[in-house]
């Protein structure tokens, strides 16, 4: 696997995962901390498929993914929903989305080490990477997390340009109260946007495995990135989520790779570094992130 | 009964100390456990190093050289007290400072940034610096750990540990009289007011920047001397530093304290209390609980479980916790409390 090869696989999933924070950020103002577990949840549910049922990853993809949908869906009717009613604060949600991952944690642990009796063999960390197929030269994971990027995106600009429901949905998260004055149920958007979110995420864990080690607490290794990646963007814009993922799994793999061929591979374990540096920097000179910089004043001054 | 005391000083001066911040100046420290590092750091990437360089020895790797510079001093405490205690004194007053230098530095970004922004920055910078210091196996051993000295080595090992309990006490009780003492003096009541509306702070001429500062910086410090306490117990830094940090040293102190009551240290000891007794028993019966429910797993998992199910329930019917906040005691308050004439 060449190096840009995998910061662009890295960097496909990366967005698939920030937009899954920034869908729900937007509807329900919770940064959500379990959604590296999210991840964590397709890929184990992957591998159980594919241990169990001799399903081949890429094949167990869609059931994956309407499975991490319903994660999604049960995490706000179950933590998020009770709280919103009682009118928490956003520390009180957040300190109830921490609540939540480490309650995944606890079920990720238990489904892996009762999966590795089941199988009679260690289930706790695993690699999809040898069962990948190769194409012109290039892993197939390459082009399997591009297209689940393009097919995500495709499903999303249909969605919210060409039906009604999406234009509810952007309605809603523009502005709820008046999409509510206007008759849209504020209700159904936020629960299809958790949907969205936990479908994502688990998508993108299901692929991540053909990329790197899985272990119960990955989801903690890199929800670090995950919010870079949002924050990068904006944290409210989905557009800004695509832009900000691109931004740190392009620069977390590619600067580690060169700064390790400098410096020696010692530096490798600073990668995380980089992505908590380029959060630090957005949040302190352009907080509301990229998309809010006014390109065309840049044009303009140019001129 | 001995480990269920010993954990209950090391929390409760985590829990005083994230009260103070979080409680009382609605500081959302979601990094909490930055400060236990740089507590385990002073001891084992600092203190270590000296004694290194005192002793002479050499190792292949840093924890080898750790090992082998632990067993002289060891060797030192044990026919002299009077240096373990001072050892002792040295590590708490290092961490002690670089607690409050460092925690000055961490809360830096709150000067642009508020609630959920903030919290997210301080988790990530506490997430980041564990991953450097558990990965990287020059700072402090890493994933391999380093030993550290062992400062009541003059004490028989069969009561070593009720030492270490007691000591933990000592020190959880003078810092929850110090608690108490700031609490209830103006400091305290700034500290609530910049919680509840920090505009109204600012515009009666009082600076929030520098309380958010000089309230991390305490508090930061309370927790690092727990870092460096714990880990003079452990002997090893792994008790500190491990991937497990963040449940560990961030999310159960948040848990003791909403559970005990927020801006009330008696509450919070009598969470902290609560949430070590449960923590404890289950993880002693967890091999029996383990066998009766015929359970195909580790019982650890079962308990992340039950205290994230804890923390939710809290949130939701109990958000004022055991004990409810109370008014801060001024000195008229208590006068006309006691029926004395003012």
């Amino acid at each position: 696997m060449s190096v840009v090869e995998g910061a662009i696989i890295y960097s496909n999933l990366l967005v698939l995962l920030s937009m899954s924070l920034t869908i729900t950020y937007i509807t329900t103002s919770v940064p959500n901390f379990a959604q590296g577990s999210f991840a964590v949840f397709g890929s184990y549910i992957a591998f159980a498929l594919f241990k169990l049922f001799e399903i081949h990853p890429y094949k167990s993809v869609p059931l994956v993914f309407i499975l991490g949908g319903f994660l999604g869906v049960v995490t706000y009717f179950l933590v998020l929903r009770p709280l919103i009613k009682k009118e928490a604060s956003v520390l009180i949600l957040m300190i109830a989305t921490l609540a939540w991952d480490l309650i995944l944690l606890g079920f990720l642990g238990i489904f892996s080490e009762t999966l590795g009796k089941m199988i009679g063999g260690y289930a706790s960390r695993f690699i999809f990477t040898p069962y990948d197929f190769r194409a012109f030269g290039m892993n197939g994971i390459f082009f399997v997390s591009s297209a689940a990027i393009l097919l995500c995106l495709f499903g999303l600009a249909v969605l919210f340009y060409k039906t009604k429901f999406g234009i509810a949905l952007r309605a809603s998260m523009e502005n709820p109260q008046l999409a509510e004055v206007m008759g849209v149920n504020v209700e159904y958007t936020r629960i299809f946007s958790w949907f969205l979110s936990g479908s994502f995420s688990a998508l993108a864990g299901a692929l991540l495995p053909f990329k790197q080690e899985i272990v119960q607490s990955t989801g903690a290794l890199i929800i670090v990135s995950i919010f870079a990646a949002s924050i990068v963007g904006g944290l409210s814009s989905i557009l800004g989520a695509i832009l900000g993922g691109y931004l740190i799994g392009i620069s977390e793999t590619l600067v580690t790779f060169y700064l390790s061929k400098l410096f020696g591979t010692g530096v490798l374990v600073y990668s995380k570094l980089i992505p908590l540096v380029i959060l630090i920097v957005v949040l302190l000179y352009i907080p509301q992130g990229l998309v809010s910089i006014r390109w065309s004043k840049w044009r303009w001054s140019r001129h | 009964m001995i480990t269920i005391l010993l954990w209950f000083g090391v929390y409760a001066i985590v829990a005083i100390s994230l009260n103070i911040e979080y409680g009382y100046g609605g500081i959302p420290n979601f990094g909490r456990a930055f400060a236990i590092l740089i507590g385990a750091l002073a001891v084992g990437a600092i203190v270590n190093r000296i004694f290194i360089a005192l002793t002479g020895v050499s190792g292949v790797t840093y924890s080898a050289a750790s090992g082998f510079a632990k067993s002289k001093i060891d060797a030192l405490i044990s026919s002299n007290p009077a240096y373990g205690i001072l050892i002792l004194l040295f590590c708490v007053a290092l961490a002690a400072i670089l607690g409050a230098i460092f925690g000055a530095i961490f809360i830096l970004p709150s000067a642009k940034l508020k609630s959920d922004y903030l919290a997210i920055t301080l988790l990530a910078i506490s997430e980041v610096s564990f991953i450097v210091s558990y990965y990287n196996t020059e700072i402090v051993g890493g994933y391999y750990g380093t030993p550290t000295p062992n400062v009541l080595a003059f004490i028989p090992g069969e009561s070593r540990e009720i030492a270490y309990t007691i000591l933990m006490l000592i020190f959880a009780a003078l810092i929850f009289l110090l608690a108490e003492r700031l609490m209830n003096s103006p400091y305290g009541r700034l500290l609530k007011a910049m919680r509840e509306d920090e505009d109204v702070v600012e515009s009666f001429g009082k600076d929030v920047m520098k309380i958010r500062i000089k309230t991390v910086a305490l508090g930061s410090s309370l927790a690092a001397i727990v870092g460096a306490l714990y880990t003079l117990y452990a002997g090893n830094v792994s008790g500190v530093v491990n991937l497990f940090a963040r449940v560990n040293w961030t999310f159960y102190p948040f848990l003791m304290v909403l559970l005990g009551g927020m801006a009330n240290n008696r509450g919070v000891l009598a969470g902290t209390f609560l949430f070590v007794a449960v923590w404890r028993l289950l993880d002693q019966y967890k091999h029996e609980i383990a066998a009766v429910l015929n359970l195909p797993f580790d019982v650890n998992w079962l308990q992340y479980i039950i205290f994230g199910a804890l923390m939710i329930l809290v949130l939701y019917y109990r958000p004022e916790g055991l004990i409810k906040e109370q008014p801060i005691r001024t000195e008229p308050i208590k006068e006309i409390k006691s029926g004395k004439k003012v």
